[in-house]
This record gives structure tokens, sequence and C-alpha cells, in this order.
């Protein structure tokens, strides 16, 4: 009996521990973070504004992309549909000078790419990794040719830069997260939908037995990611007013990255967290400009990167350990 | 007696006459996908004016990227068709090569027989990578998925660190190298040796028998005492062997290796199996599966082409909005297709 009790205590300790691993992780990246900078005699303000403005953008897509990984499904086209909506929005000033506007399509491109895809995927019956692949390259592909057709290969295209300056403000956009994190966090812990979404990426089949409509679920899913993509886009144009080719192309890598970061499992189900996208988007870019802080060097960006992994890799280790089976994982 | 006798000579009449229809359906499912895309890009190249493979340059051209494509398809097959995902083929193709290169310039310094022990040496080091990847997946007992995320970017920044970012090119462009590219002959054999091969693994081994076991049942397999560890790592192995070869055969085709893919930008090399794989699949249905990633290399191959010929009104952008849309095509085909045929049925 009291083994027992033992047994249960060190297993509720283990399950603690592995719940705050990702937020000790952020607090620990946060304060080496600023030693390193502090060591090296740069400013540290400075730096910890590129750290906000690069990690809120992640933080933001990656919240609305929960929707897609607790369902089970991801979705890899998330960065190109950025850069799309970006572009659609650039292009759309450009045309009618009007902001409010120039909001709306960015909003309405963003969810209409992740619509795009959910249809591929739950209407058309594709495979919803093999839908995004497709919908990167062409989203990719199209916005790359609007960009260089208007505005030469290297140059890219471009809003007047004071149109947005004003709101290039740290409170606008901690507001602008905190609005969308809290509105996501309700819809994802205490509605119907985050608890079904979390119920099907646990268990389709039942979930189906108990007559939950996957499409529905999936489509909406989509839209609210859809949704993260057309405001992460928004800050995007406010931090930088242009757009080039390369604008986002490895955020949908690094949403992947970070929501594992942040301590939630890539197949989903109930163990899905919200505050993953933001603990690990947050940690992910701090790692990775310590890193690039430290290596200062040509070759730095190269050694920056595999140490990122190999910590990603031993993260993503520590907080899977409870999850052992005798077959390997697939 | 006499009855029987006639009612067996019909039955066998009969199963001759159904055999050949049989193998009559096969050869013309095999064959049709590959005929039909060679007479459509055919006449638009006549159409225009211009031949889909027009000269000596173009033809080798033609073959190099059939051999690209197929070794791909078969690499970003073999484990996928096992439910693991593998992130990581981009960046072994592109790192195997990168080493090769390295050590061949270093012993042979762009002299003779350099293409052929840069081959060996990118066959080895791929091998090598695959093992690697393949152990820290077995480990870890991470998703595959999750831990060939963190190869890929291991990798990657094993050849940022090694090329400082910069492309390897004076390396890879010697005579010997020029030579491979010059001619159709060296891709041909490596596409029979590498097609050979792997039906022979794959369809005619103890190995490869575990292998399919495993693919349609892993727990099942694996309670009947089939040994999953070993299978997973051959099977990485071998990814990475192939993969090896792809570096070789893409840096004979471009002449350089970029050492400056960070951030995941290798994947784009594994993205161009997607759709031949797919069309592999189908062909598969109709003869061996290994054979159909041949057929389906060989139509994008001859897409490949066709875009060439276009290369002033079809750019690069439009190449990848036309690839994804016939993927996706193809897709809505292949994964309705039973709603498809209930439909004409009624």
């Amino acid at each position: 009996m009291v083994k027992n009790q033992r047994k249960l205590n060190k297993y509720k300790i283990q399950q603690m521990i592995v719940q705050f691993l990702p937020l000790v992780a952020l607090v620990v990246l946060f304060l080496v973070f600023c030693a390193v900078v502090q060591t090296k005699g740069y400013r540290l303000d400075m730096y910890l504004k590129i750290v906000f403005n690069e990690g809120i953008v992640l933080a933001v897509v990656a919240t609305g992309a929960i929707f897609i990984y607790s369902l089970g499904s991801f979705d890899i086209s998330l960065g190109a549909a950025t850069l799309f909506s970006a572009t659609m929005g650039v292009l759309n000033y450009n045309a009618f000078e009007n902001v409010p506007l120039m909001i709306v399509v960015i909003g309405v491109s963003g969810i209409g790419c992740s619509l795009l895809s959910s249809i591929l995927a739950s209407i058309f019956h594709i495979p919803v990794f093999v839908a995004t692949v497709a919908m990167m390259s062409v989203l990719s592909a199209v916005s790359a040719q609007i960009i260089t057709s208007r505005g030469g290969a290297l140059g890219g295209i471009s809003i007047p830069s004071n149109v947005l300056k004003s709101l290039d403000v740290p409170a606008f956009k901690i507001v602008t997260l905190a609005v969308f994190f809290l509105l996501c966090l309700y819809v994802f812990n205490f509605t119907k939908i985050g608890r079904r979404e979390k119920f099907i990426g646990g268990n389709p089949v039942c979930a189906k037995l108990t007559g939950i409509n996957y499409n529905k679920h999936a489509i909406i899913g989509f839209c609210i990611a859809g949704l993260s993509v057309g405001l992460g886009a928004f800050l995007t144009l406010v931090y930088t007013p242009s757009v080039t080719a390369t604008t986002a192309s490895s955020l949908g890598m690094n949403i992947l990255v970070a929501i594992v970061f942040g301590g939630m499992p890539i197949s989903g189900g109930a163990d899905s967290k919200i505050f993953s996208a933001i603990i690990g988007g947050f940690s992910y870019i701090l790692l990775d400009n310590a890193l690039e802080l430290i290596f200062d060097s040509s070759s730095g960006y190269g050694i920056t990167q595999i140490i990122s992994a190999v910590f990603f890799l031993l993260v993503v280790y520590a907080a899977s350990m409870n999850y052992r089976t005798k077959t390997l994982p697939r | 007696m006499r009855l029987i006798k006639y009612c067996q000579g019909n039955l066998k009449g009969t199963s001759k006459a159904m055999g050949n229809k049989v193998i009559f359906r096969k050869c013309i499912g095999t064959l049709a996908i590959p005929v039909i895309a060679g007479l459509i890009l055919g006449v638009i190249c006549l159409v225009n004016g211009k031949a889909m493979i027009g000269n000596r340059t173009s033809f080798n051209n033609f073959v190099i990227y059939a051999a690209i494509i197929m070794i791909t398809t078969i690499a970003l097959s073999i484990n996928l068709n096992s439910g693991r995902f593998d992130f990581s083929l981009g960046a072994m193709a592109i790192l195997s090569s990168g080493v090769a290169a390295k050590v061949t310039y270093s012993v042979l310094s762009g002299g003779k027989y350099s293409a052929a022990l840069m081959l060996g040496l990118s066959l080895a080091a791929g091998i090598l990578l695959g093992l690697i990847s393949g152990l820290i997946y077995i480990i870890l007992r991470l998703p595959p998925i999750i831990s060939s995320l963190g190869v890929t970017l291991i990798y990657e920044g094993i050849l940022y660190t090694m090329t400082g970012g910069s492309y390897i090119m004076g390396e890879v462009q010697n005579t010997s190298m020029a030579k491979v590219s010059g001619s159709w002959i060296p891709a041909f054999i490596i596409i029979v040796v590498v097609l050979i091969t792997m039906i022979i693994l794959f369809d005619h081994t103890k190995f490869g028998y575990e292998y399919n076991a495993l693919k349609s049942g892993q727990k099942v397999a694996v309670n009947t005492g089939i040994r999953e560890i070993p299978n997973a790592l051959i099977c990485y192995a071998v990814c990475g062997g192939l993969m090896g070869i792809v570096g070789f055969l893409n840096t004979v085709r471009n002449a350089n290796i970029n050492g400056g893919q960070l951030g995941f930008g290798s994947i784009s090399i594994m993205f161009t199996a997607f759709l031949p794989m797919f069309i592999g699949s189908y062909i598969g249905r109709y003869s061996n599966e290994k054979f159909g990633y041949l057929l389906a290399a060989i139509c994008m191959s001859m897409l490949n082409s066709t875009f060439a010929v276009f290369a002033n009104t079809v750019n690069a952008s439009m190449q990848s909005i036309i690839n994804a849309v016939l993927l996706v095509v193809f897709l809505v085909y292949l994964n309705n297709e039973h709603l498809l045929k209930k439909g004409v049925k009624q």
C-alpha cells in the first residue's frame, strides 16, 4: 500500500516536472539571453526589442496553429500563407491607400488560404499534410511571382514606412497578442469546439462514433489558424513595411518546432496546451538569438542551428519520457 | 468423360483468355499515365514548333533528372509507407555530397576518377548519415517527424559550418564530373542498379518480407517476433545511401552544392518526390511499385524537359504552381476514385 502510494507520488512529481519544464526552460533561456547580451556589452533593451518583435509573430501564428495540431493534423503552409497575406495587403494598400481595407484583405487572405487547405483535406479527402505541402508550393510561388514582377528579385514590394509606424510600439503588439490569445484560450479550454478538437486528436474513431463531425471541426480549426496567419502578416508589416520572397519563409517549420518546444505532443489530443504556442515561440526565438550572439562568426549561424536542434531534441525527449511504448513510435 | 474433357478444355481456354485479359489490363494500367503524359507534353511542344527533347544535351538532362526523381521517390517512400515521415532526406543529400566533394578534392584535386570516388564517398556518407538519423530516432523514441526535424537542422548546420555558408564549386567543377553530366549512360546505369537492388531488397529478401509485415501491421509483426529496430535502422541506412546518390547526381546536374541552406532550406529536395510517389503508387497497382516510381520519374522528367523548352515563358514560380496543381488534381482523383466509379456505375 505504502509502496503504491510512493509510486503514485513519484509519478505525480514526474508529471508536474514535465508540465512545468517548458516554462522553466523559457525563464532559464531569458536569463541566459540577458546574461549573454550584458557580457557582450550590447544594449539589452535593443536586443529584447528584436526578440519581442520576432517572437510575437511566431507566438500569434502558433496560437492559431494549436487548433490544427490538437486535431492530430499539421500545417506547414502557415509561413507561406503569412507571406501571401502580407503580399496581398501591400498590393491592396498601394492600390487604394486605405489601412482598414488593407487589414480586411490581409485577414480574408489568411482565412482563405487556410480554408482552401481544409477543404482539400476534408471535402476532397487529401491527406492534410500533403494538402498543406501543395498549398505551401502554390502560395510561395504566387507570392514570389507577384513580388518579383512588381518589385524585382531582391527589392521586394512595400508600403510607405509611415503608414503603420504609429502601431510599431510594444503596447499595441502586446494588446493584440493578449486579446487574440485570451480569445483562443476561451475557445480552446472552455467551449465545445476546443474539447471536441482535443477529443478528435486523441481518438478520431471514438470521436466519430460519438457523433462528432470531423470535417466541421477541421474547418473551424483551420479558420482560426487562418485568422492568426492574417494577424501575423499584419504584425510583420507593422515591424517591416516591405515584403520579399523570403519573408516568413521559415515560419511554417518554426511553428512546428515552437509548439513541440512549448510542451505540446505532436499527435494532438487531450494533452494539447494553448500555452505551448507562447512559451515555445518565445523560447525558440530567445535560444536562437542567444546562440547567434555567442557564436558571432561567419559559420556561427551553422553552429547556432546545431545547438538549437540538439537542445530541441533534448527538451522534447525530456518532456516525452513518460510516453514510452513497446513498438517504435510512428 | 467426354463431357468432363470438354468442360476442362473450355475452362482452360477461358482461364487462358482471362489470363491474357489480366496481362493486357496490367500493361495498359502500367503504361497509361506515362504514354498519355508523353503524348500531351509532346503535342504541346510540337504545336509551338519545338521538340521536348531536341538534342543530346537535353536527353542527358532528361535521364539525369529521371534518376534524381526516381531515387528520391524511393527513399521518401521507404519510410513514409511505414508511417515514418523523414524531413531529413534533403539534408542528408546535401551534407553527404558536400563531405564527399571536399574529401574527393583533397585526395584527387579534381583529377581522373574524381566522379567515381565522389559517388562512392557520397553513398558511404549517406549510409552513415542515415544510420545516425535512425539511431537518434530509436534511442530517443520520439515520433519520427520530430526526430527528423532535429536531424535536418543538425545536418544543415554542419554543412553551413563546413562551408561558411557559401557554395561548393571549385571542388566539383572538373573534367571527370563534366564527363558524367555530359552523358546519359552513367545516370542510366545508376537507375538500373538502384532499381534492381531495391526490388531485390524489398521484395525478395528476409529483410523485405519483415519490412512489409511491419508496414502492414506493426504490433502484430512485433508480437510474432520480427525485430523492428534492426529493420528500421536498415531502412534509414538505405534511405541515407539513396540520398547520397541523389546528392551526387544533383551536384553533377548543377555543378555546385549550396552550403548555405539553413532553417529547413533543404526540405525542398524531398518535396519534388511527392507527386511521383503518388503516381508511382498508382502505377504500382498494376505492376511493381518500384517500377512505378521509375515510370513516374520519367513523367516528371518529361514535364521538366517541357518546362525547359518554354523557359522564357514559364518561369520557376509558374513551374512550382503547375507541379502543385498537378499534385492536388491527381490526389483529388486518387482519394475520390471510389466515389467517381460509383457515380459512373449509377
